[in-house]
């Protein structure tokens, strides 16, 4: 799908749900008093007038250049890992998800099987080192207290 | 202003400016992370700091990385900073003819040169400045930021209408949280961390950060050559300097009054430089292909662009770039507040940090010149190897900020999001700005609106904010202006 038309519709409906926020559940106010709905509402329409705009020039030169291909694989491995990492910090605790993500990136690398174990092990000491004592950083414990 | 220096020979001050120095230039000689990136990264560990410590070492990373940036772009043909693009032309071709060394060299010297200049220009100009910022009221500050915003879509590379679309998300994004006048929350939708609003480290971690790495994944296969520099042939020679004195002048002028207007910065600064030594040039034709006046000039520009920028955020409080967009933020964090009170109320940090900028520039070029090669081994290093460590940096230092899984989540969704917004053409730099304005802008608009008692009029009569907004109104105007007359001029041949 072309570029510019897609992202136009995109922001379009972003244009439309804070306009209708912004005049519906926050409070417009008036002139004298601009209440907490006055900003987004005024922003929503003009972001809807420029994405009206933008989907107007789209169609109208038939500019349609798709976007650049996605390496979905590579992509969706390193999305996952840094939620991941996000989802268990707190529970499994750093050194844990530290190591485990950074054994499944090192995967990019191409190392041999005992390089890679290796130098997660060491990269996760390294940087606990460096955060916990020199930055001093609080650190999440989690499940085994380390 | 020798109180300034008093406070930056202070030895923490000296070795936190050492840090954020030595940083920057690691940070722009490493393709794919940039200073923005790296200065959020940071800005966490400085909370145990003093102020002034803190806006030092993030200083220093900033104006570092213009300096690092030169060395990818000569030896390596890829920028470490957006802002050395231009270096790779005329740099990566003295490089390739066995001249590294001398490119890498003037641009070492240009940029102290450059550097040192522009702060000694800010050094008088600041002051002046403050001075007329004090009789600013909110109607003239929110004219004044009308027009930065308008400038910072002016100069973007891509279509101004999706520059614009990117300041109104910026600014929608960033009233997210508590509304200061009403109380009320905004577009929260119940969840705990959006209820403080969107924080500004995760935001540009994610946007700028992790949105560069998820876009290099792509080219991971790419191998590097890098050249390496003859070990004693670091110094120009005369001829050398013959050619780039007078760049790098123009350089510097042209790079601090381009980096003072925000959004244009050093990136349109080295542009323009090397557009302009092309354009003067007696022999245009040895552009591309190893002429020093290329690297010189740009160089120049781009490290004076950089002392320039500061000159909106520590006089008026507005941020030129991202990067003192973060730098605003870091003050705000710290307690002070930035406006041009802040020569009065902090007068240590306004002179203590410009006074340390001297001396982070003569440290970089102490720095630049004897570490080639250390950095150019660092090139080495592929980037599989390095993207988790920088991607783990990012995920620690988001999640620091508040000991919050949220706010890591936050950068997730930020670089999902500055990623699409790269991969569909839209720039990022507007919408962190007008992320950060966005809030004073409100502010503004509602104090004005309440001085004036509801009539619009107020930001016309007052002559300052009259002349912003035409100013501003100028800016959006003129490319419709000019496409149509380019159009109509074609139809009538």
């Amino acid at each position: 799908m072309p570029k510019d038309l897609t992202s136009g519709i995109f922001w379009l409906a972003i244009a439309i749900f804070v306009t209708i926020e912004g005049f519906t559940k926050l409070k417009l106010g008036t002139l004298h008093q601009p209440g907490p709905g006055f900003f987004p509402f005024w922003g929503g329409l003009l972001l809807g007038t420029f994405s009206l705009m933008l989907l107007a020039r789209s169609l109208k030169f038939h500019d349609w250049i798709a976007a650049s291909a996605i390496s979905w694989p590579a992509l969706s491995l390193v999305l996952a890992a840094l939620l991941g990492y996000l989802l268990f910090l707190e529970t499994l605790g750093f050194l844990i998800v530290t190591l485990l993500f950074l054994l499944a990136l090192f995967c990019f690398a191409e190392l041999g099987w005992v390089k890679h174990v290796a130098l997660s092990v060491i990269a996760t000491s390294v940087v606990y080192a460096l955060f916990k004592f020199w930055l001093k950083v609080q650190l999440p414990l989690g499940l085994f207290g380390i | 202003m020798l109180n300034g220096f008093q406070v930056a020979f202070q030895p923490i001050n000296l070795l936190y400016c050492f840090i954020g120095v030595f940083i920057g230039t690691l940070v722009g000689v490493l393709p794919g992370l940039g200073p923005a990136a790296a200065i959020a990264l940071l800005l966490p560990s400085t909370f145990a700091l003093s102020p002034v410590a803190s806006i030092i070492m993030l200083a220093g990373i900033y104006y570092g990385a213009m300096y690092g940036g030169s060395t990818t772009s000569i030896l390596v043909n890829i920028p470490g900073e957006a802002a050395s693009v231009v270096t790779c032309l005329d740099g990566h071709a003295m490089a390739r003819q066995g001249r590294a060394g001398p490119a890498l060299g003037i641009a070492a010297f240009g940029s102290f040169i450059a550097g040192t200049l522009s702060i000694l220009i800010l050094t008088f100009l600041a002051p002046l400045l403050v001075k007329i910022a004090l009789s600013f009221g909110p109607p003239e500050y929110f004219s004044l930021m009308v027009l930065g915003t308008t400038l910072v879509t002016y100069f973007t590379q891509g279509s101004m209408v999706k520059a614009l679309m990117m300041a109104l998300v910026g600014v929608l994004l960033g009233s997210v949280g508590v509304d200061s006048i009403s109380g009320r929350y905004r577009f929260t939708f119940g969840i705990q961390t959006l209820m403080d609003g969107l924080g500004l480290v995760p935001v540009i971690m994610g946007l700028f950060g992790i949105s560069e790495v998820l876009l290099n994944l792509e080219n991971l296969a790419r191998q590097r050559r890098v050249y390496a520099a003859p070990s004693g042939g670091l110094l120009p020679n005369r001829e050398d300097w013959r050619r780039s004195a007078i760049p790098i002048a123009r350089g510097s002028l042209l790079g601090f009054f381009l980096g003072i207007l925000p959004g244009a910065g050093a990136i349109i600064a080295s542009l323009a430089s090397y557009a302009t030594e092309k354009r003067v040039s007696k022999h245009p034709e040895r552009f591309g292909r190893g002429a020093i006046e290329g690297v010189a000039g740009p160089e120049a520009a781009n490290n004076a662009a950089a002392g320039g920028a500061f000159i909106p955020l520590l006089t008026l409080g507005i941020p030129a770039n991202p990067v003192m967009a973060i730098l605003l933020g870091a003050l705000m964090i710290h307690g002070l507040q930035p406006g041009p009170l802040l020569m009065q109320r902090a007068p240590d940090l306004f002179w203590g940090t410009i006074a340390s900028m001297y001396i982070g520039n003569a440290m970089l070029l102490v720095l630049n010149l004897p570490l080639i090669g250390i950095w150019t081994r660092l090139l080495r290093v592929p980037y599989a190897l390095l993207f988790p460590f920088i991607l783990l940096f990012c995920l620690i230092g988001a999640y620091s900020v508040g000991n919050n899984v949220g706010d890591g989540i936050v950068m997730w969704v930020f670089g999902v999001l500055g990623y699409l917004l790269k991969k569909f053409d839209y720039e990022a730099a507007p919408l962190i700005l007008a992320m950060v304005i966005g809030p004073m802008m409100e502010e503004a608009l509602r104090q004005s609106l309440i001085l004036s008692r509801g009539e619009f009029t107020i930001f016309f009569s007052r002559p300052i904010s009259a002349g912003f907004i035409l100013s501003a109104a100028l800016l959006l105007i003129l490319p419709f202006v000019t496409r149509r007359s380019e159009a109509s001029q074609t139809h009538e041949r």
